[in-house]
């Protein structure tokens, strides 16, 4: 059986010197700047009004009776349900009471929620801009030759994936070409910046993804009308049928503490 | 039990805090004044964690208790390094020091005024907020202090902290209803805290005692209950144990002395038998628990040596009953 013979290629060791480095180390240096600027670009966090935490706060109060009524004696639970229910129907609790019945607002209107879409836009921006930058670099300097070769065998899937940029057909796929390196870069360096910046580095592209698509979704999501919320939790509470854990305690008790 | 210097600080004796307290010049030299974010540091300093900062704000109050201000001061100074000074709580702190060092009542008015001046730039702070109505009260200015909480707790409904201090400033007033009202809000908050049902529990049976209500046949019903609930959700507690045994002794000892059927109210007392059962299972109970904390027993000595004197009392007082 004829072994196919390995494939070599002649490279100029300076490859290795001259492209190579200077990728990892543009890589490095801009996922560090970039977690400067997203430290320095970061509006804090726009606090609360009071009459929104209130309104919040009661809502969760209300949600609290109603899953923990059965604390309560059966006195005691209907004057608070009675409480809670005049207050969530007429509007007491609600940040802006003269709202009420209006359709929400356009989040593209209201200021607050431009803020935060601001804020992600930043984000966005300070990911995409350099990204675009190093790229179109890379291309135009470093395209369409192989720069380095593997040390392990690889299979033939790879090849577009290592080798974007040169249209070679039946090169070896352990073969790479720079581009492929600054992709292996953007997945590959996360381990780096949490060693240089720590581990909530704004550095990452991925850890950046993964934070925006598990972005925590408040008690109040926007675009819902709290008054239909307090309304349903009204209705939440007046149908509940009460039973209390003190009912029948001390026959449960004595069983227990008997056995 | 997590270790001393991790406990919350007011859970602590005198002798634990002082205990506490004096490690912390010990533990301010083993640990780095501030942290950097850079890597180099990070390899050769201790690694710094929330744990790190829970134990600095324990030694501050631990050190303030004991009447160390130079310790608390180098406490406050490192947190104030790692947070700013304009974190809520690290305010909250700060003011705590100056509260702790002042000498006479006028000091005392500089602070809240202090307090005021924050709450007025922004009024959801809720450490300043809740260290204003301490002060307040420390101050003697109780129906101010109860005012400030109930403002509080009007936009913080679902704290139930503060709703327990609430119930314990209505109670220091002798006002019984609101406070059983607070500690259920409480409750309603924390379901299943079996303190706090033994609370409502000796609340009830002090609005009982007191007599102010039209109804102290409901109130010890309802406490009877909540003692049973305490003890349901934990074994072998011994407040709930204790208030068992005075709530089933008094009702034993009225029903002694006067049969009166009150079923009018909904909370229904149980039969007489079972209320002499529970009586019974109480004392042994209480019996059982002072024994072996007596006896050294390792697993028993969990208990605070108050709350078994008190108990120890309590069992010695119905013996004697018995033997007249």
């Amino acid at each position: 059986m004829a072994q196919i013979p390995p494939q070599t290629l002649h490279r100029d060791p300076q490859l290795f010197y001259w492209i190579l480095i200077p990728i990892t180390i543009v890589m490095v240096l801009t996922g560090v700047l970039r977690h400067y600027a997203s430290v320095l670009m970061a509006t804090t966090p726009k606090k609360a009004d009071i009459k929104a935490i209130r309104e919040q706060r009661a809502l969760a109060h209300g949600a609290a009776l109603r899953t923990n009524y059965h604390v309560l004696s059966r006195k005691s639970f209907e004057t608070r349900r009675d409480f809670l229910i005049e207050g969530f129907e007429s509007g007491a609790y609600l940040k802006a009471p003269n709202q009420k019945g209006q359709p929400p607002a356009n989040p593209m209107t209201d200021p607050n929620a431009m803020e935060g879409m601001m804020g992600m836009m930043k984000n966005n921006m300070a990911m995409i801009i350099p990204n675009t930058l190093i790229m179109s670099w890379i291309n135009a300097f470093f395209s369409g030759y192989v720069i380095m070769k593997l040390p392990f065998p690889i299979t033939i899937k790879f090849k577009s994936m290592l080798q974007a940029g040169v249209q070679t057909k039946d090169m070896d796929p352990r073969w790479m070409s720079s581009i492929s390196w600054y992709f292996l870069c953007i997945f590959g360096l996360q381990f780096v910046y949490v060693f240089l910046l720590g581990s909530d580095n704004a550095a990452s592209q991925i850890a950046q993804q993964m934070q925006a698509q598990q972005m925590p979704v408040g008690p109040m999501a926007p675009g819902q009308d709290p008054s239909k919320m307090f309304k349903a939790e009204a209705e939440n509470l007046a149908v509940i049928e009460h039973y209390s854990v003190l009912d029948g305690i001390e026959e449960r008790l004595l069983e227990r503490i008997k056995v | 039990m997590p270790p001393l210097l991790l406990r919350p600080h007011a859970s602590l004796s005198h002798a634990e805090a002082l205990q506490v307290a004096q490690q912390a010049p010990e533990f301010l030299r083993k640990n780095p004044a501030s942290y950097s974010a850079s890597p180099l540091f990070s390899l050769f300093s201790p690694p710094e964690s929330s744990k790190t900062w829970t134990i600095y704000e324990n030694l501050l109050l631990a050190c303030l208790r004991t009447g160390d201000y130079t310790t608390a001061h180098q406490c406050l100074e490192r947190l104030v390094i790692r947070f700013g000074g304009n974190d809520e709580r690290i305010q909250a702190l700060k003011g705590l020091v100056k509260e702790a060092e002042a000498t006479d009542n006028s000091e005392l008015e500089q602070v809240l005024k202090e307090y005021e001046a924050i709450l007025a730039n922004d009024n959801t702070n809720v450490p300043i907020s809740k260290r204003r109505i301490a002060l307040l009260r420390a101050m003697g200015r109780t129906a101010e202090a109860s005012e400030a909480l109930v403002q509080f707790l009007d936009f913080a409904t679902t704290d139930a902290e503060a709703w327990i201090e609430l119930s314990d400033l209505y109670l220091s007033q002798g006002l019984y209803a609101q406070a059983i009202y607070a500690q259920e809000e409480a409750l309603v908050i924390a379901p299943n805290a079996w303190n706090l049902h033994a609370r409502l529990g000796e609340m009830l049976f002090m609005a009982a005692e007191s007599g102010s209500d039209g109804h102290p046949q409901a109130y010890l019903a309802e406490s009877l209950k909540r003692f049973c609930r305490s003890i349901e959700l934990c074994d072998d507690y011994l407040r709930g144990y204790y208030g068992l045994k005075r709530v089933t002794d008094k009702l034993l000892d009225k029903d002694s002395k006067q049969k009166k059927p009150s079923d009018s109210d909904e909370v229904t007392l149980p039969e007489t038998s079972t209320i002499e059962q529970l009586n019974l299972a109480a004392t042994k109970k209480l019996g059982d628990i002072v024994r072996k904390y007596d006896a050294k027993d390792p697993l028993w000595q969990g208990y605070d040596s108050g709350e078994v004197a008190a108990a120890r009392a309590c069992l010695s007082e119905t013996s004697q009953n018995m033997v007249r």
